[in-house]
């Protein structure tokens, strides 16, 4: 399969199969090309431990435009979660993911810095209005909720 | 609930005319306590003119925003000690202010490297043989990869594509800096030279030279469609008006049209109200009237406001009020004018919806009388700058300043005239000058229609003077803008040609500088607010208090200000009927001669 990425990304100078083999390194994380289209990737993120996604199977979509790696790839959440900077369509805000993109990023990098967004919510730049305001006003009930949250839909089966 | 809006409106400008400042409104910056000719009460007109026409800004072509641009660099480059790539990169992030980037990089050179990403030592990257691209993660040999001052190494290729992608994002591409996202350093335009595709390179240098222009707080690109000047001001004595070598003049301050001597909020105001009503003027104000005497459509095609149907009909009368021009006199404001706006006598009682409804009809046709003459002298100035470029045959004009060097090439009708009159081309002169002058009046008079509009009612004394002042200068430009343009059609074409061509231009240029008289009182007068007015009804306090005794002029010797009221008592009128001596030529004329 890598040989099959490397074909696609020879296209588009960026050799995915390099992140690929560090996608599989890195703790928590997976991503698969999809088999019609090898820009699109299935991605699963383990909640991290000591957040309130702890124990959650998180699933994302990951879509590499035409333009990578000079424009950032699109990234969203398909599992629901609750979170300051995840809205209810799953997208994500993100510095890294907008204006601060750089084409020295990798597939690798905007994984873990997802998963690092997990494990610190921040609700003063929020996406998600409510959740930001909830999270703001009364942490500990928010923590719970999104607890609540990862058991209801991220259990993994 | 119209009508209300507009009185809300009206009063609130006031406040903007009379509080006293409207110098400082004109010259925001440091020093505007010396508003010039404000100070001298009793100067030569002439000499005010040719004080207000010193020219406070530069207009500049691309080849001499590029000259600027380098030289900016150079000093940089050359008092910092630093290559001239860091120069201009550094001046792109100080707004191109020389001495905001020396005072910085004096107080601290290590934050501003910092911030803006220069650094010091270049990083020597390594002697491999084979560098891996940062970005594509292909491995390059030395030649095909480069890097910025940090070290990082990428291939031509991405480069070339990360340039592309900044470059296309507009100008921000001028702050570009090392892929890497831990890295800041900058990258110049020396690696854009080297690396980027010919059309990125291109679209960059444009960038950078409209940032010098654009980023710069003392320069701006004349704002006329196409036109590529652009306009380095310096801010202190004089307005704001600024004519483009384009021809165009333009306010500097608020980049609409030029229009002293009328403040920019006012203006801000009426173009907002305009857009607001354009739907309701589409319809009042088509582009043709019909004759009030034949109901013949008529377009207007010529500049002055008498009209004269084609035969047989040949009814004479005002374009503006459509009545028959043998009325016309000291009702409508002067043989020539028809300026004044007689707001109907509410009589009798009516009940609460019919006065609304009055009041908004009233509202609107208060509106539409002052927009139409507002609208009539932008047509009417258009008709006069294509008439005086017809006349000049090269567009040397600059339509602010009347005393240009005339063009020595003159144009067929001025050599047809020449040869009729056999007069020497040189002194045909005069007729350039009267074009000029009707030019500049169209534009004042124009925005003093959209003055007068925000003058309040209810100040009866500065209404009056105000439409005194309009009128008069109204009155001498129609008879101005009728010689030059029907008279002078007369030397053109009748034969045998008419003999009297000495006294054809005693009277031009006589007509020329009364007109120019008129309209350097209007222009006074709003700009100090009208008041003048303020001085002889009685509210000295305000008057005392502006800048350089702003209404001097019969302050000194009549200072009685008995009446707290300055209403349209007895008194008042008195003093306004004192105040229209002194400020017609005539009364100038009396000054002088004392």
């Amino acid at each position: 399969m890598v040989f099959i990425v490397r074909y696609v990304v020879r296209l588009k100078p960026k050799p995915v199969g390099d992140f690929l083999l560090c996608v599989g390194t890195a703790p928590g994380i997976s991503a698969s090309p999809s088999e019609e289209n090898m820009r699109y990737f299935n991605v699963m993120i383990l909640g991290p431990s000591q957040s309130p996604y702890e124990g959650g199977v998180f699933k994302l979509e990951l879509f590499l435009p035409e333009e990578y790696p000079m424009a950032a790839p699109k990234v969203r959440f398909l599992t629901k979660i609750y979170h300051p900077n995840i809205d209810k369509l799953g997208r994500i805000c993100l510095d890294i993911l907008k204006d601060k993109w750089s084409p020295a990023l990798q597939i690798r990098t905007v994984l873990l810095s997802i998963q690092a967004l997990l494990s610190a919510p921040n609700p003063d730049d929020p996406l998600s209005e409510n959740v930001a305001k909830h999270w703001k006003t009364n942490e500990a009930e928010a923590v719970e909720t999104a607890k609540e949250w990862t058991q209801l839909y991220a259990s993994g089966t | 609930m119209d009508s209300e809006d507009d009185m809300h409106d009206a009063n609130s400008v006031d406040d903007d005319y009379y509080s006293g400042d409207t110098a400082a409104d004109y010259c925001s910056d440091d020093d505007c306590g010396d508003y010039e000719f404000m100070d001298h009460d009793f100067e030569d007109p002439h000499d005010i003119v040719a004080k207000h026409q010193q020219k406070n800004y530069v207009v500049l072509n691309e080849a001499d925003i590029c000259q600027r641009q380098e030289d900016d660099i150079t000093t940089v480059s050359t008092v910092l000690s630093i290559p001239r790539v860091a120069a201009s990169i550094l001046l792109c992030h100080y707004h191109w202010s020389v001495s905001n980037v020396h005072e910085a990089w004096f107080a601290d050179e290590d934050r501003i490297r910092k911030t803006v990403g220069l650094l010091e030592r270049p990083v020597q990257f390594s002697i491999a043989k084979l560098l891996t691209c940062g970005i594509c993660f292909e491995s390059y040999p030395l030649d095909r990869i480069s890097t910025a001052a940090c070290g990082h190494p990428f291939c031509s290729t991405c480069w070339k594509s990360y340039m592309r992608t900044s470059i296309d994002g507009g100008p921000g591409c001028l702050m570009l800096r090392c892929p890497d996202p831990s890295c800041s350093a900058a990258v110049g335009q020396d690696m854009i030279s080297r690396l980027a595709s010919d059309d990125d390179k291109g679209k960059y240098a444009r960038y950078l030279l409209r940032s010098y222009i654009e980023d710069n707080r003392k320069t701006k690109w004349c704002p006329a469609p196409g036109c590529e000047y652009a306009v380095e001001f310096v801010v202190g004595g004089g307005g704001y008006d600024v004519a483009c070598s384009c021809s165009y003049g333009f306010c500097w301050n608020c980049t609409e049209e030029a229009h002293r001597p009328v403040d920019c909020s006012t203006v801000a105001k009426w173009i907002m109200k305009n857009s607001a009503e354009s739907e309701n003027m589409n319809w009042i104000l088509a582009n043709s009237k019909p004759c009030p005497k034949c109901k013949r459509p008529i377009e207007k095609n010529q500049g002055c406001m008498h009209m004269t149907c084609t035969p047989p009909c040949k009814f004479e009368f005002c374009w503006l009020c459509l009545g028959a021009w043998t009325d016309h006199g000291e009702r409508t404001g002067g043989f020539y004018a028809c300026n004044r706006y007689e707001a109907a006598k509410q009589e009798g009682a009516y009940d609460e919806t019919e006065r609304r409804r009055e009041m908004a009809k009233n509202s609107l046709e208060r509106y539409t009388h002052y927009y139409e003459r507002w609208a009539t002298n932008q047509s009417s100035r258009q008709k006069a700058l294509a008439d005086l470029h017809q006349m000049q045959n090269v567009h040397l004009c600059n339509s602010l300043s009347l005393s240009l060097s005339l063009s020595l090439s003159l144009s067929p009708q001025l050599e047809k005239l020449s040869d009729r009159q056999s007069q020497p081309e040189s002194q045909l002169k005069f007729i350039i000058e009267a074009w000029l002058q009707i030019v500049e009046c169209r534009r004042v008079l124009k925005w003093t229609y959209a003055y007068g509009y925000y003058l309040s009612e209810d100040e009866h004394a500065k209404r009056q003077f105000f439409e005194y002042l309009q009128g008069e200068a109204e009155a001498g430009l129609e008879r101005l803008h009728q010689c030059a343009e029907k008279d002078l059609q007369n030397y053109l074409t009748a034969e045998p040609p008419p003999n009297d061509f000495n006294d054809f231009r005693t009277k031009l240029a006589g007509l020329t500088s009364v007109t120019r008289n008129y309209f350097e009182n209007l222009v006074r007068a709003l700009e100090n607010g009208l008041s003048d007015v303020d001085t002889q009804g009685g509210c000295s306090k305000t008057a005392a208090s502006s800048k350089g005794g702003a209404g001097g002029k019969g302050k000194s010797g009549r200072g009685k200000a008995a009446s707290k009221t300055g209403g349209p008592n007895d008194d008042s009128q008195r003093q306004i009927a004192n105040l229209f001596l002194f400020a017609s030529p005539l009364g100038w004329l009396l000054l002088q001669k004392l």
